[in-house]
């Protein structure tokens, strides 16, 4: 009895003792890395790493551009299509503009564009990163006395939480396009009416919402990216775990904390 | 220059220093050898603070290391260069722009001024015509070079070499060798680990032998090839049999857990 109680304990509880343990440990070096990486926002003032965010900015934007013009386009067309069979049955066809705006600045905008770039860029720098601190890069950094937070984190944070803003914007214009197309094509909504109704019905609170979780959202998908890469260890599968870990922390950190900035503001 | 006073270590649970004594001098070259395993990595780490001794005392440039702030560590390290394994060039750079790195980053250099020095140490090293080509364009022993370009264009007074021979053909080798002989005319301090032979005897003011975390032999590359010790009889003539045992227990060094490593400081 003993035999199969210790048994049982060593194949299911101690592995998932281990994960816990792991997860806190990551837990607080990620909250100790995004408050470090703060700190040392003043370094950012110099022409090097002003550079290398900005160039940074380039390559995620145009590494995500056309996923993300892809999935807003069809989203919002998708928004329009149910929102507009339900309303077609009132009559209210000219609420398909404010519904898809409005959905797509607030939250499917800032969530839709987050999950795209926590799986394309997110997952990208836990490989960049991990890779460098398997191939000894990170500690070759440091040997040189060159903070890899100065160095490595504070331009791709920097990045990420520009970019997010920037291409929640764009998701939300190609969105609610999207949603004239269907709108109009097959609900009769006038191209102008559509707009009219879509601008109208925005108010700055929806807009500030959605600017705020997208910033929220750049800087957790860079903070998470950034510590899975640092905390990297075992060689090529160590990197595969790493982004794959920074996909599924993200998402789920996402998802959370983008409920909560919704919940602030409506209640 | 160097002092190592009984340094304790444990990674994942397993001793990997157990009491290291070692000094290496000004101007000397000390190759450390040893099996996969034994510490000689992790004794590099602890010689430039990347680790720090669970017990003991570690002395570089004549502070201890183990008791430094962030900002004196930073001004030790500035004073060292390091070779890691596989170089460690940073794959988006260059290899001028690898090089001049720590000139672009710590110094208030103009740029002109860090170009002419990249140019002079990559000569110095044999690679001059090379600086426009990327990491992944280069063999294996350029790489190498390169990363000695970089851990020589900060002036140095310690130099430690991870493995520098490893995976190289050779020429390479004896190309890496020349180098290392020749910066020992240059008066700066040398640390070499190593597993090849060829190198260390060539190398060597002298060879410390490592095995359990302990230096267990320390001379000149004569009085370790006279030995009378099984140990480094069998370790320097690659026996099967023999007091170093058959297998090690494990490959602890790259892959333990630790927290020291993770990045941050």
């Amino acid at each position: 009895m003993v035999e199969k109680l210790g048994v049982f304990i060593g194949r299911y509880i101690a592995p998932l003792l281990s994960f816990l343990r792991r997860s806190a440990d990551s837990t607080g070096f990620g909250l100790v890395l995004l408050v470090r990486t703060m700190l040392n926002t003043p370094f950012l003032f110099s022409r090097r790493r002003i550079r290398d965010s900005l160039d940074l900015c380039y390559s995620y934007c145009i590494g995500s551009f056309l996923v993300t013009s892809v999935v807003a386009l069809f989203t919002g067309m998708i928004l329009a299509l149910n929102g507009g069979n339900s309303l077609e049955e009132l009559g209210q066809e000219s609420l398909i503009g404010p519904i898809v705006a409005v959905s797509m600045i607030r939250e499917m905008g800032p969530f839709m564009t987050a999950l795209i770039l926590t799986a394309s860029l997110g997952s990208g720098i836990a490989a960049e990163i991990g890779t460098m601190k398997i191939s000894e890069e990170i500690d070759a950094l440091r040997i040189m006395s060159i903070p890899p937070i100065r160095f490595l984190v504070l331009p791709r944070m920097v990045a990420l939480t520009l970019v997010t803003p920037v291409m929640t914007i764009f998701a939300a214009f190609i969105g609610i396009l999207g949603g004239s197309l269907v709108a109009n094509s097959q609900f009769d909504v006038g191209w102008l009416a559509y707009r009219t109704d879509a601008l109208e019905s925005l108010e700055f609170r929806d807009v500030f919402t959605g600017m705020l979780k997208s910033v929220v959202f750049g800087i957790t998908i860079a903070t998470v990216g950034c510590t899975q890469g640092l905390l990297t260890r075992g060689g090529a599968t160590g990197v595969g775990q790493a982004a794959r870990r920074s996909v599924v922390v993200s998402f789920l950190l996402v998802i959370i904390l983008g409920y909560y900035i919704s919940w602030s503001f409506l209640s | 220059m160097i002092r190592l006073e009984n340094v304790h270590k444990k990674l994942g649970g397993r001793t990997i220093l157990d009491g290291l004594d070692l000094e290496v001098k000004q101007g000397e070259t000390l190759v450390i050898l040893g099996r996969s395993g034994t510490g000689k990595s992790v004794t590099l780490r602890h010689i430039v603070g990347l680790m720090t001794a669970d017990q003991g005392r570690v002395e570089v440039l004549g502070q201890e290391i183990s008791a430094r702030h962030q900002a004196a560590l930073l001004e030790i390290r500035s004073r060292i260069g390091y070779l890691f394994q596989d170089g460690a060039l940073l794959n988006w750079l260059s290899i001028a722009d690898n090089v001049g790195l720590p000139l672009r980053e710590r110094h208030s250099m103009k740029e002109k001024e860090i170009q002419e020095r990249v140019e002079e140490v990559l000569s110095e090293i044999e690679l001059d015509g090379h600086g426009d080509k990327m990491p992944s364009e280069i063999s294996g022993g350029m790489r190498k070079r390169a990363g000695l370009a970089r851990a020589l264009i900060g002036h140095p007074e310690i130099l430690l070499h991870d493995e520098p021979t490893s995976g190289l053909d050779p020429i390479s080798s004896s190309i890496i060798n020349g180098l290392i002989q020749k910066l020992h005319g240059t008066g700066i301090t040398q640390v070499v680990v190593t597993h090849d032979m060829r190198s260390a005897f060539e190398v060597a003011d002298r060879i410390a032998l490592l095995h359990a975390g302990k230096v267990i032999a320390l001379g000149n590359s004569h009085e370790i090839q006279e030995s009378s010790d099984p140990a480094v009889q069998q370790f320097i003539h690659g026996l099967v049999e023999g007091p170093l045992g058959r297998e090690t227990s494990e490959q602890l060094e790259p892959d333990q857990p630790d927290k020291e490593e993770s990045g941050l400081s």
